[in-house]
């Protein structure tokens, strides 16, 4: 391993990236859009959902039902109906995902004691919201039974009562995980993604006939191939880690040297990847489209990440445990939700550090295939 | 319809730089006129124009009997065009393509079993007629390519470098093959770097920064440019044009 | 514009992409292959939540309600813990998505009919989920509060009044996620296949040359894009009906709505996609550069759909934007004839929103197309 070499090798390939605008607008424009699409747009949290009341009764007690309705956190009351076919029809339409309808003397039956039913449409057809909305307005109701109890007072029966809390994300945001955690996806595309052209792209044009008559080793080429993506993805994790401190707040709770040496060996899984898929695929349109097929799906969908692993047919579950967006994911998650020091997490650190080096390894044997 | 081509101070500008100045040519009729130049002389530029697919920035003419800015799309319905690479598709076999750019050229259906049999007939194709065009040797793509360009009978062919990467066997037929064409009243309009070919042109533009440079017979070119060499060819005399124009 | 024309370049076009061997399993098998992976994976259910114990209580009454935690789907016991601090161990090491810690004194306050309680730790991490997780857990323990009273010697009288909630849930009565996500998998892997066919069909005539062959000629532009698009648009319906066909056996989704009225919207659907598949092809000199824009689209197309996260839940401005997704308005299509059984009385809007955005965006490519100088 000469030094120059590998030096002269990475600098071409730094020059092909940076006359190529288009992969450098992916390799920093995707970054910076998932992370503010993440940040400030999707979530998967139940907050202000439409909601539409048909109130029938129209008494004092309904009245005061519809402005708790609306001044809880769930649900935000966007429209007041007439009747059940209006009601029935923002459902279908897609206008408002729940319904509250107060039947005629409720508020009667509620003074004198008696059972007052109270119906409650929810538009199912999204489970997470569907569930999340179902959960919500039972403990509305629950809730205003309490305190209507609590003024009586009529003997609270025994009985278990849940003490909930939140560990790692008490607020329950889902931007808190997701924020860090799609760095695992970004650094596929940006690493894995964009390395997948650089062999083959030598091996469709010819040039690397003439690279082979040069005094090159293979792992000097690979070396050489590597850093400037390697460069690429770098940039990336401290863009998307500095966006997501400054403009969310969100940043690692323990070890950010940890932080940064799971983010270095994830990167040399990505780029060693992209590079082993470039040297096998021989062409770079059967390259690229692997690489999207063996990266980027799988971090997104196989790692954990959003999707949890134990909801997976088993085998499933064994494909996830060879991602290698999985043991990254887990060290994200450790340093920046459960602040666990770097210490604490060295069994997914090893398997990062062995799929690294099997992939250099692997790099290394298909150029020298390639007659390096 | 005497001329083939006749266009007046043509020229085409891209912004700031003129690629073709000015310039004038007149094709006859059964003619095979070679189109000679360096690289980036403006050669490709001017059979873009005379084709119908650029716009020229200035001049006049007509081609193939219709007006050069006017009847631009029906040009391309009255000439042929057979370009460096033989541009067919590699993954279909010959009838296919040919089938292909019957329909392309609007030839009634009634007529393309007679047209097919004709175009396969006249440049030999008939064992390789249902084969993947990929696994063909250059001569018979080239002449496959010439096929199609055939398929809507036009008066007038433009070819642009058609014998690069053809063994001279098949550069031989090839010739032959366009000497017949000629026979029958169709022009040629051939731009080639093989000086040798030039010789059986009937006249040849020699082509250079935009301009024409010279035009005429080869023979004649000759004994202008070197009336005291009589053995001289057309090399000799360009390598002296040129070289006086760079002085 | 001549129909014959039209007709032999698509004849070529097919040819073309049923010849190319490697092309076969990207049509068929590749899509198959991705609404399974999709199908499995994308789902919001609460199952299998793993569970430990702390159990310091060691009674009838405490085993009583482990047991029902173990016997709720949402559930699974995984372990028991030790002690406290075994279990908090537990769940920083992510082993477990939720402790239940039941102190010693848990049976002897419920007999002397004192309230009891129970402790449970979340992981938070997966913030949707964990609400979804505590109020399944709540659930349990009502459900088991209820055995309990009614078992025990002061039965809640029926009189006792207040609010009595009748929570009915419309579409997806068991808030499954395959009949949500199945459907918008499906819209997905059309727009992907469409839109990568379509901007490679194009570049791949630059490249090989053979465009520079199809400008000499008479052909017009309207007629080479109509018989570049017409093959994949066919073929992305043939795949539409695989698709669905395939996820109505396996995945035994239900189609509540109309499919005639479906294909006819999916054919909407696709004058957007293959509208930026041409207007990626125009811009784009090699496969390699069409490749990445496509998926430089591709992102943004998936995120802001609608598909995982919810529009309605978008700030106003990203909203404004997603409106402006095909995949956005096709999934509202999909979702409603799948899951709704509504039709067009209900779904005209996003129709005719398809209709405008395909509209605009095959004309921005054809424009394009017709400008370029050969």
């Amino acid at each position: 391993m000469r030094a120059r070499c590998i030096r002269a090798v990475a600098r071409k390939e730094m020059i092909h990236l940076l006359r190529d605008p288009r992969s450098l607008a992916l390799a920093f424009l995707i970054p910076l859009l998932l992370v503010l699409l993440f940040g400030y747009a999707l979530s998967l949290d139940v907050e202000e959902l439409a909601a539409a009341v048909v109130d029938r009764d129209c008494s004092p007690e309904s009245r005061d039902l519809i402005r708790r309705i609306d001044a809880s956190r769930a649900f935000a009351v966007r429209a007041e109906l007439e009747t059940d076919t209006a009601l029935s029809r923002a459902i279908d339409a897609g206008r408002v995902s729940v319904g509250w309808v107060v039947p005629a003397g409720w508020g009667a039956a509620l003074r004198a004691g008696r059972p007052a039913p109270l119906q409650v449409l929810i538009d199912g057809s999204d489970p997470n919201t569907g569930s999340q909305a179902r959960a919500f307005a039972a403990a509305l109701i629950e809730r205003l039974n309490a305190e209507r109890r609590g003024g009586r007072h009529a003997g609270v029966p025994p009985a278990v009562e849940a003490r909930i809390r939140i560990w790692f994300n008490e607020n329950l945001e889902s931007r808190t995980f997701i924020v860090p955690g799609i760095l695992a996806v970004i650094l596929m595309i940006a690493g894995a993604l964009l390395a997948s052209t650089a062999i083959a792209r030598e091996a469709e044009s010819g040039t690397l006939e003439t690279l082979r008559m040069l005094p090159l080793t293979a792992g000097e080429l690979t070396a050489g191939k590597a850093l400037p993506y390697v460069a690429v993805a770098w940039i990336d994790v401290l863009a998307a880690a500095v966006l997501a401190w400054g403009v969310f707040g969100i940043a690692p709770r323990a070890g950010i040297a940890g932080f940064l040496l799971a983010s270095f060996l994830y990167i040399l899984v990505a780029v060693g990847t992209g590079l082993l898929l470039s040297a096998l695929a021989g062409s770079q349109l059967v390259a690229t489209q692997l690489a999207i097929l063996a990266t980027y799906l799988p971090s997104l969908l196989l790692s954990d990440f959003v999707f949890p692993r134990q909801n997976m047919p088993s085998a499933l579950q064994a494909l996830s445990a060879l991602v290698p967006a999985t043991y990254f994911i887990d060290l994200l998650n450790g340093f920046y939700l459960r602040g666990i020091p770097a210490s604490g997490l060295w069994p997914s650190f090893l398997v990062l550090f062995g799929m690294a080096v099997a992939l250099a390894a692997g790099c290394v044997w298909a150029v020298r295939r390639e007659g390096f | 319809m005497a001329e083939a081509v006749a266009v007046r101070g043509l020229s085409k500008r891209f912004g700031r730089f003129t690629a073709v100045d000015g310039i004038d040519l007149t094709v006859q009729e059964g003619e095979i006129f070679g189109f000679l130049g360096p690289n980036g002389a403006g050669k490709s530029t001017t059979i873009r124009m005379l084709c119908g697919i650029l716009k020229p920035s200035g001049g006049c003419g007509r081609v193939a009997g219709l007006d050069l800015f006017r009847d631009a799309e029906r040009i391309k319905r009255r000439i042929g065009y057979l370009s460096q690479q033989f541009s067919l598709y590699d993954d279909l076999t010959p009838y296919e393509n040919l089938r292909l750019f019957l329909g392309i050229y609007r030839v009634a259906p009634s007529l393309w079993a007679e047209r097919i049999e004709e175009a396969v007939a006249s440049v030999g194709l008939r064992p390789d007629l249902h084969r993947i065009v990929r696994g063909l040797p250059p001569g018979a793509r080239q002449r496959l390519a010439l096929a199609c360009a055939l398929l809507h009978r036009p008066r007038l062919l433009f070819l642009d470098e058609p014998t690069s990467g053809v063994d001279p066997l098949a550069r031989r037929a090839f010739w032959e093959f366009i000497g017949g064409l000629t026979r029958q009243g169709i022009s040629a309009f051939v731009s080639t770097h093989h000086l040798e070919e030039a010789d059986r042109c009937g006249r040849v533009a020699l082509m250079h920064e935009g301009r024409i440079v010279a035009c005429g017979p080869p023979r004649r070119l000759v004994a202008e440019v070197l009336p005291e060499r009589p053995e001289a060819g057309l090399e000799d005399a360009f390598a002296i044009l040129l070289r006086g124009r760079a002085a | 514009m001549n129909g014959r024309c039209v007709r032999e370049l698509v004849r070529k076009e097919f040819l073309q992409l049923f010849r190319d061997r490697r092309n076969r399993p990207l049509l068929i098998v590749a899509p198959l292959l991705q609404l399974i992976l999709f199908g499995y994976v994308v789902t919001t259910d609460v199952r299998e939540t793993r569970l430990a114990v702390v159990d310091e209580s060691r009674t009838p009454l405490s085993r009583s309600l482990i047991e029902a935690f173990a016997a709720s789907p949402a559930f699974r016991l995984q372990a028991s813990a030790a002690d406290a601090r075994s279990l908090e161990e537990d769940l920083l090491q992510r082993r477990v998505d939720l402790g239940i810690h039941i102190a010693s004194d848990f049976a002897v306050r419920l007999t002397a009919r004192r309230p009891a309680e129970v402790q449970l730790l979340f992981d938070g991490s997966l913030s949707h989920l964990t609400s979804q997780r505590a109020a399944a857990a709540q659930a349990v323990i009502e459900d088991w509060n209820r055995r309990l009273l009614s078992l025990g010697s002061e039965p809640r009288s029926p009189a006792g009044g207040g609010i009595e909630g009748r929570i009915r849930t419309w579409y997806n009565p068991n808030l499954e996620s395959r009949p949500y996500f199945v459907p918008g998998i499906v819209a997905f892997l059309v727009m992907l296949l469409s839109l990568l066919f379509t901007s490679l069909a194009i570049v791949r005539e630059k490249e090989a040359g053979t465009m520079e062959q199809l400008i000499v000629t008479p052909l017009r532009p309207v007629e080479f894009l109509l018989g570049k698009t017409i093959p994949f648009f066919l073929v992305a319906q043939g795949q539409m009906v695989l698709v669905i066909g395939f996820a109505r056996a396996w995945f035994e989704v239900p189609l509540a709505g109309s499919a005639v009225f479906l294909f006819a919207a999916s054919g909407l659907f696709l004058v957007c996609t293959l509208g930026v598949g041409l207007w990626i092809s125009t811009v784009s000199r090699t496969q390699q550069q069409a490749v990445l824009t496509t998926f430089l689209f591709l992102v943004p197309f998936f995120l802001l759909s609608g598909f995982v996260f919810p529009i309605e839940r978008m700030p106003l401005l990203v909203r404004a934007a997603a409106r402006l997704n095909p995949l956005a308005h096709f999934l509202v299509i999909v979702r409603g004839v799948f899951l709704k059984g509504v039709g067009p009385t209900v779904l005209w809007p996003s129709c005719l929103a398809l209709a405008g955005i395909g509209a605009i965006v095959f004309g921005a490519a054809l424009l394009k197309f017709r400008k370029r100088p050969g």
